[in-house]
C-alpha cells in the first residue's frame, strides 16, 4: 500500500511542478524514486518534525502542495501544535503521510504505534483523515488529493497483499463504502482490519445465520453521518471495529452519531483498551493477543447474540 | 525617510497602542514595547510591502514569531496605511477579529502566531520556496529571546544554515526578561552570537531602539550563502517610564486613570 501512495505521489508531483516532497529522514528505498527526479522539491528535513511541519506551512503559504512523510508518531505527535496551529488553522495544502497504521510496526513496540493518532486529529477543524483498507483505496485516494487543497492525513499501512476491492469505484473523501450488505448486523471498520472482519462475519453467519452488512468508513473525517444512520437504524447492534484505542477513533465518531440519531441501536467497539501495549510481538500475534483477528472478532460479536 | 520621521512614526505607533488598551483586561504591554522601534524600521525603511496591495507578489515577508506583541504588530501595520485607525478600536474587543495575538484576520498579517517556536520553520518554508523558484522576495521573522528555549527555533537554525537561506534574516528581541524571570536566570543564551555562528549563520548586534544602528546592521549587505541574525538589545515597555524594564509589564492591565495619565504625559512628548 505504501508503494501504491508513494507511486500516485509520484504522478501527481509529476505533473504539478508546484509541489514538494518533505520528509522526516524516513522512508529509505521508498522515496529514492521521487528525490532523483525531482531535484530541490524533495526535501530531506532531517530528524525534525516541527520544523518540517513549519517549512510544509511556509512552502505552502506561497502557494505550494506539501507531502510529509514520517512514522505517525513522530509526524503527529511530535509536532500536533504545528499541524494544527500552522497548517489547519490557516487551511493548507499539506498532505500528511502517515506511515504505519495501528500495530504495523509490531516487534518494534508502543513509541512506533499508532492506535491515538485519529484521536487527535480528528478534533482539528480543516483536517481530512483518510485511512486505505487496501491498494485500490489508497491508489483512489491519493489520486483524489491532486485536486485537494486542505489539510490531509493518510493512514499508510504496510499491507501488500489482500484486496478488498476488484477494481477502482466511484471514490469521494468522506462517501463510506458498503463492502457486503446484511440484515441483521452492521460493522463499521477501516483500514486492513476489514480482511478480519469479513472473515469473522462469514463465520458468524455459518454459526448463527446471521447476516452483516459491512461499511468501509475509509474517510474517518468528515465522516460519513449518512452511511452511518442508514446501516444502523434499522439494526439492533453495530460494531466498530478498528486498529486504534477505543478512546477517540472511528469508534467514537460512529457512537457520536448513532447515539444521536439512532438511539435505539447499540454501540459496540472493538479497539484497544485504554493501557499501553507491553507484550512484544509480530502484528499477527499482537492482533491476536488484543482480539483483533478474525476469532476475537467474532467471539465478541458472539457475546451479544 | 530619515530618523526624525521614524522617530514620529514610531511615536504614532507607542500611542496608538496606549490608545487601544483596554482597562479591564490584561495585555502583553512591555514585550510590545520594546520592539516597536524594530518594526517601525522594517516596515518603513527595510521590508518591500504595499499597504494598498497587500498580498503583492514580490513583496518581502515579515513573521512575528512572538506573537504575543500582535499589538505592536496592528499598530505598525495600521500606521503604514494597511488599514485605517477606526479598526484598531476593535482591539481585543468582543465580537470582532483583532485578537490579543497576531493573527491574519489583521490585513497585512502573513501568519497567525501565539504559540511560540513556530514562526522560524514556516519562514524557512518561504525562504525555500522562493530561492527554489528564483525569487527576490526575502522573509523577516522576529522572534523572542526567551522563546529560543524552543527547540523547534534550533532546529530551524540547522536547517537554515545547512541550506544556506541567504533570504533569511531572524531578528531576535533581547530584552533579557521572560515570562517568570531574566532570561539569563532561566536558560542562559550566551554566548548567543557565538552559537548562532557556530550555525552557518552571520549574526550582527545592534541597538533596537536607535533607528541609526537598525540602519547599520540592516543596510550591511548579508553575506552569500548564509542566513543572518540580528540581535536587537531592547528594553522591555520602552517608551514608557511606567512600563520600562519592569518585569511585571509583560502582561498586565493598565487602569483607565492610569492609562489617561500615560496618554496624557505621552501625547505632550
Amino acid at each position: 500500500m505504501r508503494t501504491a501512495i508513494i507511486d500516485g505521489v509520484y504522478e501527481i508531483m509529476k505533473k504539478n511542478k508546484n509541489s514538494y516532497f518533505l520528509t522526516g529522514d524516513l522512508g529509505y528505498n521508498t522515496l529514492e524514486k521521487i528525490e532523483k527526479d525531482f531535484g530541490n522539491r524533495f526535501i530531506n528535513i532531517g530528524v525534525a518534525e516541527q520544523n518540517m511541519i513549519g517549512i510544509a506551512s511556509g512552502l505552502a503559504l506561497t502557494g505550494k502542495k506539501v507531502f510529509c512523510y514520517s512514522i505517525i508518531p513522530f509526524l503527529t505527535m511530535r509536532c500536533f501544535e504545528q499541524i494544527r496551529n500552522d497548517i489547519c488553522y490557516h487551511d493548507l495544502d499539506v498532505t500528511l503521510l502517515g506511515s504505519g497504521s495501528g500495530l504495523t510496526y509490531g516487534i518494534l513496540g508502543s513509541t512506533h504505534f499508532a492506535l491515538e493518532d485519529l484521536a487527535i486529529l480528528r478534533p482539528l477543524p480543516n483536517m481530512t483523515i483518510f485511512s486505505p483498507a487496501d491498494e485500490i483505496d489508497a491508489q483512489l485516494g491519493v489520486r483524489a488529493s491532486k485536486n485537494f487543497h486542505h489539510p490531509l492525513y493518510i493512514r499508510i499501512d504496510l499491507r501488500e497483499k489482500a484486496k478488498i476491492h476488484k477494481q477502482p469505484y466511484d471514490f469521494k473523501f468522506g462517501k463510506g463504502v458498503v463492502i457486503q450488505k446484511g440484515k441483521d448486523i452492521a460493522v463499521f471498520v477501516n483500514g486492513t482490519l476489514i480482511d478480519e472482519v469479513i472473515k469473522a462475519t462469514q463465520i458468524v453467519k455459518d454459526q448463527l445465520k446471521l447476516t452483516t452488512t459491512i461499511v468501509d468508513i475509509h474517510t474517518i473525517k468528515p465522516i460519513d453521518k449518512d452511511a452511518i444512520i442508514n446501516e444502523a437504524k434499522d439494526k439492533k447492534i453495530v460494531f466498530i471495529v478498528e486498529e486504534h484505542g477505543k478512546i477517540g477513533g472511528l469508534g467514537s465518531a460512529v457512537s457520536e452519531i448513532v447515539s444521536e440519531f439512532c438511539p435505539e441501536t447499540k454501540v459496540v467497539r472493538i479497539g484497544t483498551e485504554d493501557k499501553f501495549i507491553k507484550i512484544v510481538g509480530t502484528r499477527t500475534f499482537l492482533r491476536k493477543q488484543l482480539g483483533l483477528d478474525t476469532k476475537g472478532i467474532v467471539k465478541r460479536i458472539l457475546e451479544f447474540f | 525617510m530619515n530618523s526624525l520621521d521614524l522617530n514620529k512614526n514610531s511615536h504614532e505607533i507607542r500611542k496608538l497602542m496606549l490608545e487601544s488598551l483596554r482597562p479591564k483586561e490584561s495585555h502583553h504591554i512591555g514585550c510590545s514595547f520594546s520592539i516597536v522601534d524594530i518594526l517601525t524600521y522594517l516596515y518603513f525603511k527595510e521590508l518591500k510591502v504595499d499597504p494598498k496591495n497587500p498580498k503583492s507578489k514580490n513583496r518581502d515577508i515579515f513573521l512575528l514569531s512572538k506573537g504575543h506583541a500582535g499589538l505592536a504588530l496592528y499598530a505598525t501595520l495600521c500606521q503604514k496605511g494597511f488599514f485605517p485607525q477606526e479598526l484598531m478600536k476593535t482591539y481585543d474587543q468582543d465580537g470582532f477579529h483583532m485578537p490579543e495575538h497576531a493573527s491574519t484576520m489583521v490585513p497585512g498579517i502573513e501568519l497567525s502566531t501565539g504559540s511560540l517556536g513556530h514562526a522560524l520553520p514556516v519562514g524557512i518554508g518561504f525562504a525555500t520556496s522562493f530561492k527554489n523558484d528564483n525569487k527576490k522576495n526575502r522573509i523577516f521573522v522576529l522572534l523572542s529571546d526567551g522563546e529560543l528555549d524552543e527547540g523547534s527555533n534550533w532546529e530551524g537554525f540547522m536547517f537554515a544554515g545547512h541550506h544556506h537561506l541567504d533570504n533569511l534574516t531572524v531578528i531576535i528581541d533581547k530584552n533579557g526578561l521572560q515570562g517568570y524571570a531574566e532570561t539569563k536566570k532561566v536558560l542562559d543564551l550566551s554566548p548567543l552570537k557565538k552559537k548562532i555562528e557556530s550555525f552557518g549563520w552571520e549574526v550582527k548586534k545592534c541597538d533596537g531602539h536607535d533607528f541609526g544602528s537598525l540602519k547599520t546592521v540592516f543596510k550591511q549587505r548579508q553575506s552569500l550563502n548564509k542566513p543572518r541574525m540580528i540581535i536587537a538589545k531592547t528594553i522591555k515597555g520602552k517608551g514608557v517610564p511606567y512600563f520600562e524594564g519592569r518585569f511585571d509589564s509583560h502582561y498586565k492591565s493598565v487602569d483607565e486613570k492610569t492609562k489617561q495619565e500615560i496618554l496624557n504625559k505621552f501625547i505632550k512628548l
